[in-house]
């Protein structure tokens, strides 16, 4: 009889969901070069330009944990979206591996089968801002801000990327080894928007200060931002 | 005694759990078949992911028709979609929304959207739940935020409770919106023209008809294919860009040069209803857009294969066609009390038929 009783309880425990013990907590912390970056301030990134950004905010998916002799384990089914200006969106609490890490790796944007499925719920609701209306599918990324280096209306610039369709699929996918000896539980993942403009592609707000739809100026910015991540250094 | 206590803790778990099933979980919505046509191909909508329902249905209908989906109170779906222009915007090239503005593009009339994949005359939207999102958020059609429409819902106890009996519980979000409006949507089918009543030999097309159908079938249903009068393909009519609307057309969604000017083919359904036409309504008439397609039409490289050397068209024929067309018209749709604003089934006049 007792026996039944405590499984009853057991049953009704198994329902709760604690925070795994042994887990990782991914945690994204925005630059601008060796500054936080907060909405609202003003900061002067590599290239010279000065800006003010207003909104920073980016989908990372399909985290993953790599060990040193290659096995590979998801950490997540879900979409995070990482948004400078709310400081709970940038800590992700993950499952544990199970061995040492020795690589996190994610895709920075949204599955190209959630382009495709109608309308989503939680971070990937449309109602987030990220969800192009008349022309379906995500805003992988986006960065919006004023600078006096931008010619249009307001000295605004606002790079809204995107593209799930094969030739313009702006998702990447970002590998990051973790320094030998730190702390495996807490990751600090850094993310600098000097990237945007002077990764791969120079990219400079007087010239190209819009991007708002699928294609090559929005595959230039993926690539650049592809590269602006780091893991802390301890 | 220790015994005693454990049979009551039991008991209880169990009238919880009893409970638990009864108060939110043993509802379950009306489901509702989705009838196919004889003869029609399965629809291309997924019904597993959003299965029709009683409930679902007339939530959606609800929202169609409420005003407070857009800013001011003024612009609800039904407000652009008008049952007897077959959900069209009747009568008007462009359709009128928020603050004095207008669309840029014709509203094109509503129904068999299950069989349909893309949407817009652009084709850039890819499910039929994504669409109410364009013209909510429009300046110049709803000009709301989602936020909004769901805050206004959530503070009204009758939606609340429609959301419940639609999805079983209150939760107001976009997908069960969107989800609520696409159940109600694809109950717009029409099938039942005397053109249908003819393939399926209930009836007969008098002689101007019946040689329409024949000419029909030789100049336009390689675009127009039977049974939904298009074949949902993009194509390159020879409409000059509208200086003032700039617009690019299917282009706009692939940025190909290629595919510049190109619009869907419209399905022909109800189209003695649905004018003006074309996809900024620029033709006011059958009339004009047959002149279109034999006279006023502008070759370009990329204007359909099919249409090089223009379409051409004698009198008689424009006579017969416009016959055959009319036999499109579906007047049990277009009155079905169903598809009306909630409250107008009470109307108990039966669907006259109509044929103009
Ligand atoms: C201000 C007028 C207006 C309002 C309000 C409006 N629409 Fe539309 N609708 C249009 C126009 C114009 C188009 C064509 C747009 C285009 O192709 O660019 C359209 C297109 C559509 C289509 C695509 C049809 C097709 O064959 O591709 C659907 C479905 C639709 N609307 C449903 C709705 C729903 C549901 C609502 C309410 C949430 C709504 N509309 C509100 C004007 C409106
Ligand atoms: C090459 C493909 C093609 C052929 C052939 C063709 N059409 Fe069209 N039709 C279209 C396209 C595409 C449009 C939309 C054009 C636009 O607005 O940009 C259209 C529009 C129309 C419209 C306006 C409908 C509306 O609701 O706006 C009518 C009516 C029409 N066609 C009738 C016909 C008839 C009758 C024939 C045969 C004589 C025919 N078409 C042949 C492709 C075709």
């Amino acid at each position: 009889m007792k026996l039944i009783a405590s499984m009853f309880c057991l049953l009704l425990l198994a329902g709760w969901r604690s925070p795994e013990p042994g887990g990782i907590v991914l945690r994204f912390e925005n630059r601008a070069g060796n500054e936080v970056l907060i909405p609202g301030n003003t900061y002067v990134l590599r290239n010279g330009d000065t800006v003010t950004p207003y909104r920073f905010k980016y989908y990372i998916s399909r985290i993953k944990a790599v060990s040193g002799d290659g096995r590979s384990v998801s950490l997540s089914d879900e979409h995070y979206l990482i948004d400078a200006a709310d400081s709970a969106s940038q800590v992700i609490a993950l499952k544990d591996p199970g061995f040492p890490v020795a690589m996190i790796s994610f895709v920075i944007g949204v599955d190209s089968i959630r382009n495709v499925s109608g309308v989503q719920t939680g971070a990937l609701d449309p109602l987030h801002g990220m969800f192009w209306t008349w022309n379906s599918g995500y805003v992988m990324a986006k960065l919006e801000g004023s600078s006096p280096a931008s010619h249009i209306a307001g000295r605004q610039f606002t790079y809204h990327v995107g593209g799930y369709r094969d030739e313009n699929n702006t998702t990447r996918t970002v590998q990051l080894h973790l320094p030998d000896g730190m702390n495996q539980q807490n990751i600090t993942v850094i993310a600098d928007i000097n990237a945007w403009f002077s990764g791969k592609n120079k990219i400079r707000i007087s010239s190209t200060p819009v991007c708002h739809s699928p294609g090559e100026l929005a595959m230039q910015l993926a690539d650049n931002y592809s590269t602006m991540f780091s893991i802390a250094r301890p | 005694m220790k015994m005693r206590a454990t049979i009551w803790i039991m008991i209880l778990l169990v009238l919880a759990c009893a409970g638990w099933v009864n108060v939110d979980n043993y509802f379950r919505p009306t489901p509702v078949a989705f009838n196919i046509p004889k003869g029609w191909p399965q629809p291309v909508y997924d019904f597993k992911s959003n299965p029709l329902t009683r409930e679902g249905i007339a939530l959606g209908r609800e929202l169609f028709y409420d005003g407070r989906l857009s800013k001011d109170g003024n612009f609800s779906c039904g407000s652009c979609h008008q049952q007897f222009g077959a959900f069209n915007s009747y009568d008007h090239n462009l359709s009128h929304g928020f603050n004095n503005s207008l669309t840029t593009r014709n509203a094109p009339g509503l129904f068999n959207l299950a069989w349909q994949k893309e949407f817009m005359w652009d084709g850039g939207i890819n499910h039929l739940d994504l669409q109410p999102l364009a013209p909510m958020t429009a300046a110049n059609e709803m000009a709301e935020t989602i936020e909004n429409i769901i805050r206004k819902l959530k503070a009204d106890k009758n939606y609340r409770q429609k959301f419940r009996s639609a999805f079983g519980d209150e939760t107001i979000n976009t997908q069960r919106i969107t989800r609520a409006l696409s159940q109600f949507v694809l109950t717009l089918v029409s099938s039942n023209s005397k053109y249908d009543r003819v393939m399926r030999g209930e009836d007969t097309f008098i002689l101007p008809e019946k040689l329409g159908y024949e000419i029909f079938k030789k100049k336009c249903t390689s675009c127009h294919t039977e049974p939904f009068f298009t074949d949902f393909s993009y194509r390159n009519t020879g409409l000059t860009s509208d200086p003032y609307l700039k617009d690019d057309g299917r282009m706009k969604i692939t940025g190909k040069s290629a595919d510049s000017l190109k619009f869907r083919v419209p399905s022909l359904r109800n189209v003695g209803r649905t004018f003006p036409y074309g996809h900024d309504g620029r033709f006011f008439s059958l009339l004009q857009v047959f002149e279109h397609y034999r006279k006023t039409m502008t070759v370009m490289p990329n204007t359909d294969s099919l249409l090089r050397n223009r379409l051409p068209l004698s009198n008689f024929e424009i006579g017969q066609l416009t016959a055959f067309l009319y036999t499109l018209t579906d007047s049990v749709f277009l009155k079905d009390p169903r598809f009306g604003p909630p409250g107008s089934e009470n109307n108990d006049k039966p669907p006259v038929d109509f044929h103009p």
